[in-house]
């Protein structure tokens, strides 16, 4: 590909590179061409890296495509800039009870066949995600008992025990309004049922969704005359549309493609923070690993650095705890890992550990790079005298053996803000005593009434204080050794004008996204 | 007739049987739960809560004996009802036909041009065997049996689509955004096709009615237009036919670089979430057209063929 790259192509991309800030921290925005002005007759293309498999299931991830969309709407939203909840399509919130939260609905605003939003309608779309079969990992009958329409205008959300976290879960999009006449048969329709700022007009399967502009968008004017949201799972497809024009922002692209697109002319290249550390998870719960020492071992003894700069092409930054450092609740800022071999050498004879017993890492084959990234680590450990063999799996089949506690190492990443723009779920599942899904088999009281107190904790930044504290818990503990934070990288075409990043992609298309005629 | 229907109807029902009760058996035979896969391919991410993964396996009928579940599926395929979708609930009918007539409308037009192409090539290399012509073909042709699709289709983007501008690089719209897919899937056939024409051409050339063709005052060009290249091609009918049912269920690597929304895509879709229905469903009306496809063939060339001497018994 690098063959055809032109001298302008390189000046491109070294603009491109000053305008993105040319480093990766939190959410970027398209700056775009600062003179150029919107054409309200253009049209967009968005090539997504998903497609929707549920039939629009709103407690399924195709509540995600929607919102992307800019069809679907939530009572709240997340702002990742601001790192808060803002209103949506609610405009205040209050906790009327230790359990009760109420929710003030947006007055004038209509679905898009003409019905208005009314409290009723939002306690019946809500009450329709709480029966899923499958339910959301957001909203669920564990921790929401109910949804009820008080007046007119305010609809409460009820909780079996007190949680602050209510409007967090009120922004995710699994808990998108549709139209009472969406629910229909026990299936979803979302045509023509949204809110938001794109009406969707057509389907074709595991293809494309098209969407023309709602003119009666209770946000404001709407930029576009309307857009197409492709669903392509290749990378290097989407990567390979943004560069030819076919599309005009393509939502996470592969390491493998971003040097080709910032040389590319007409491209720029969007990244941010994402919720996701490629970490490996050390089984804390059979020894060699249960002996914190031979943890610290091991992380003393990887080279982040050259991780990065190699599996990663420059495209993850070294991790410096269990969080990104650009995340609110990572608290200070922590210096990154250094490799240092002789105190890992040190800390392995303190605890006994002989090569007689060597390691083994589980690679999951979902994530094609974590095999060169144990054989980084393996080399890695060699050099302190750890013998490492490395096992790929599928995720599936090695899933039993660790959550029963029978291996050593596993290399995965998880989405820290899979469920809500906050880690309490992550923080609580992975790591307490009693955690669903504690892969590492780490029990620690202290942690544990720290998640607690946390989860209780209305006040948004002492709940933060007590999530770095448990991060800093986890990071002393060496539970486990977190390796690189992994980037979102979008790219747009350089005419997209007011396209801000969002790292999980439920915010692509707004009201205010435009393209310029040229 | 009657006797070649009949055992080529028994073949069809044995194929579907066995190739629908293997496909329902892989979800339970490969490592990790089937019900965890269907609640995964709905919402990404690992962790998955224990009572959504019972409740779910409960109302799909998962927990029931797995003869139960295979015969239960059986008895409404054989009602004309393929089910619903485990993973989206939507009839298996109407997300299997739908990609087979992508399928079909590509595999037609990758097999369309390997016909296209490697006829003259077969022609030309196996009228003149061991000339420069025949053993250029025969390099070109063996080589293309070594690129894989999946260098050869980022090949063709990066010319047709990046370079040049002139093709879509993915998608399923018009009949532009067919011929980088039909391009990619064809070029192995070609290499078939023409290793089999020239084949044949050799050997219908050196049958004995052609010097006895010639004896009664045929031409050389009459001589290999009438009884050289017809015989000659008769090894491709069968060919095209094997290629044909490979491609239906087998393009998904072309499907996925291309987002083309086809058979392949839906079968490897189907079988890594666990979606039985759709996958049993697939293969049902895959086994179903690739024997009916290949009997056609069979029925052609026992037609055609004079070392069959035309018979269908």
């Amino acid at each position: 590909m690098r063959s055809f790259l032109r001298p302008p192509a390189l000046i491109a991309a070294a603009l491109t590179l000053a305008l993105s800030g040319c480093g990766f921290s939190g959410t970027q925005t398209q700056a775009g061409q600062a003179a150029a002005t919107a054409d309200t007759n253009q049209r967009i293309v968005v090539d997504n890296f998903r497609a929707p498999v549920a039939n629009w299931a709103l407690e399924s991830d195709a509540a995600y495509i929607l919102s992307l969309s800019g069809c679907l709407e939530t009572l709240t939203s997340y702002d990742q800039a601001a790192g808060k909840v803002i209103p949506m399509l609610a405009t205040e919130w209050k906790q009327s009870s230790p359990v009760d939260w109420d929710f003030s609905i947006r007055q004038g605003v209509s679905f898009q066949d003409g019905t208005a939003l009314t409290a009723e309608s939002v306690a019946a779309a809500l009450n329709h995600v709480l029966d899923a079969k499958v339910p959301a990992r957001a909203f669920n009958r564990t921790m929401i008992s109910n949804v009820t329409a008080v007046d007119g205008q305010t609809v409460r959300v009820s909780t079996p025990a007190e949680n602050p976290l209510v409007p967090y879960r009120l922004a995710s999009v699994n808990t998108g309004i549709l139209a009472p006449a969406a629910y229909k048969d026990g299936a979803v329709d979302p045509f023509g049922h949204c809110t938001g700022p794109f009406t969707p007009v057509s389907e074709k399967a595991k293809q494309s969704l098209t969407l023309d502009r709602n003119e009666h968008y209770w946000g404001g004017d709407v930029q576009l005359a309307g857009a197409e949201v492709r669903f392509i799972t290749n990378g290097a497809t989407r990567a390979a549309q943004v560069q030819t024009g076919e599309a005009d922002i393509s939502l996470s692209i592969p390491v493998s493609s971003l040097s080709t697109l910032k040389s590319a002319p007409d491209v720029t290249v969007l990244g941010a923070d994402s919720p996701r550390t490629a970490t490996l998870y050390m089984n804390n719960g059979r020894a060699p690993l249960d002996n914190v020492d031979v943890r610290k071992a091991i992380r003393d003894s990887l080279d982040l650095d050259a991780l990065a700069a190699s599996v990663y092409e420059g495209a993850a930054l070294p991790a410096t705890g269990p969080f990104a450092p650009s995340e609110p609740w990572a608290g200070e800022k922590s210096e990154e890992q250094k490799q240092d071999l002789d105190e890992a050498r040190k800390l392995l004879a303190s605890a006994g550990y002989t090569a007689d017993r060597p390691l083994e890492i589980i690679a999951i084959v979902e994530r094609a790079e974590f095999a060169d990234v144990a054989a980084v680590i393996q080399e890695n450990l060699k050099n302190i005298g750890i013998p490492v063999t490395i096992q790929s799996k599928e995720y599936a089949a090695a899933e039993p053996d660790v959550l029963a506690g029978n291996y050593d190492m596993l290399l995965s990443q998880r989405n820290r803000l899979i469920d809500i723009a906050d880690p309490i779920g992550f923080l609580t599942a992975d790591y307490t005593c009693a955690g669903t899904y504690n892969l590492s088999h780490f029990c620690d009281p202290e942690y544990d009434r720290t998640i607690t107190e946390a989860a209780k904790t209305v006040d948004t930044g002492r709940r933060y204080e007590l999530y770095a504290k448990a991060g800093k818990i986890l990071k002393e503990q060496a539970v486990n050794a977190w390796l690189v934070n992994e980037q979102a990288t979008d790219a747009a075409r350089t005419n997209v004008l007011s396209y801000v990043q969002d790292p999980l992609s439920r915010y692509v298309l707004t009201a205010k996204t435009a393209k310029s005629g040229s | 007739m009657i006797p070649f229907i009949a055992k080529r109807t028994a073949t069809l029902v044995a194929a579907v049987a066995v190739s629908s009760f293997a496909v329902f058996l892989i979800p339970y035979f490969t490592p990790g739960d089937p019900v965890r896969k269907i609640i995964r391919s709905r919402v990404a991410g690992d962790a998955v809560d224990n009572g959504s993964v019972q409740a779910l396996g409960e109302s799909l009928g998962l927990h029931d004996p797995l003869a139960v579940q295979y015969f239960r599926w059986l008895g409404d395929v054989l009602s004309g009802d393929m089910g619903l979708s485990y993973v989206s609930r939507t009839a298996v009918a109407g997300q299997v036909l739908p990609a087979l007539t992508v399928t079909l409308s590509l595999v037609t037009m990758a097999l369309g041009i390997a016909v296209a192409v490697s006829l003259p090539l077969g022609i030309i290399a196996g009228l003149r065997p061991g000339s420069a012509p025949d053993k250029t073909i025969t390099a070109v042709t063996q080589a293309l049996i070594a690129m894989p699709e999946y260098w050869v289709a980022p090949v063709l983007v990066l010319v047709f689509a990046l370079k040049l501008s002139v093709l879509p690089s993915a998608g399923w719209t018009d009949l532009s955004s067919a011929v980088l897919p039909a391009l990619t899937l064809a070029l192995r056939p070609i290499s078939y096709f023409t290793s089999a024409v020239r084949a044949g051409i050799i050997d219908a050339a050196a049958a004995d009615h052609v010097p006895a063709a010639r004896a009664r005052g045929l031409s050389h060009a009459q001589s290999v237009l009438r009884h050289v290249i017809p015989n000659g091609l008769v090894p491709l009918s069968t060919l095209f036919a094997v290629w044909f049912a490979g491609l239906l269920g087998g393009s998904v690597i072309v499907e996925v670089i291309f987002a083309v929304p086809g058979m392949g895509r839906l079968l490897f879709d189907a079988v890594i979430n666990s979606d039985i229905p759709v996958a049993q469903g697939g293969v049902v009306v895959v086994v179903a057209l690739a024997v009916g496809v290949t009997t056609l063939a069979d029925f052609v060339h026992r037609l055609l063929s004079p070392a069959v001497g035309g018979s269908l018994a």
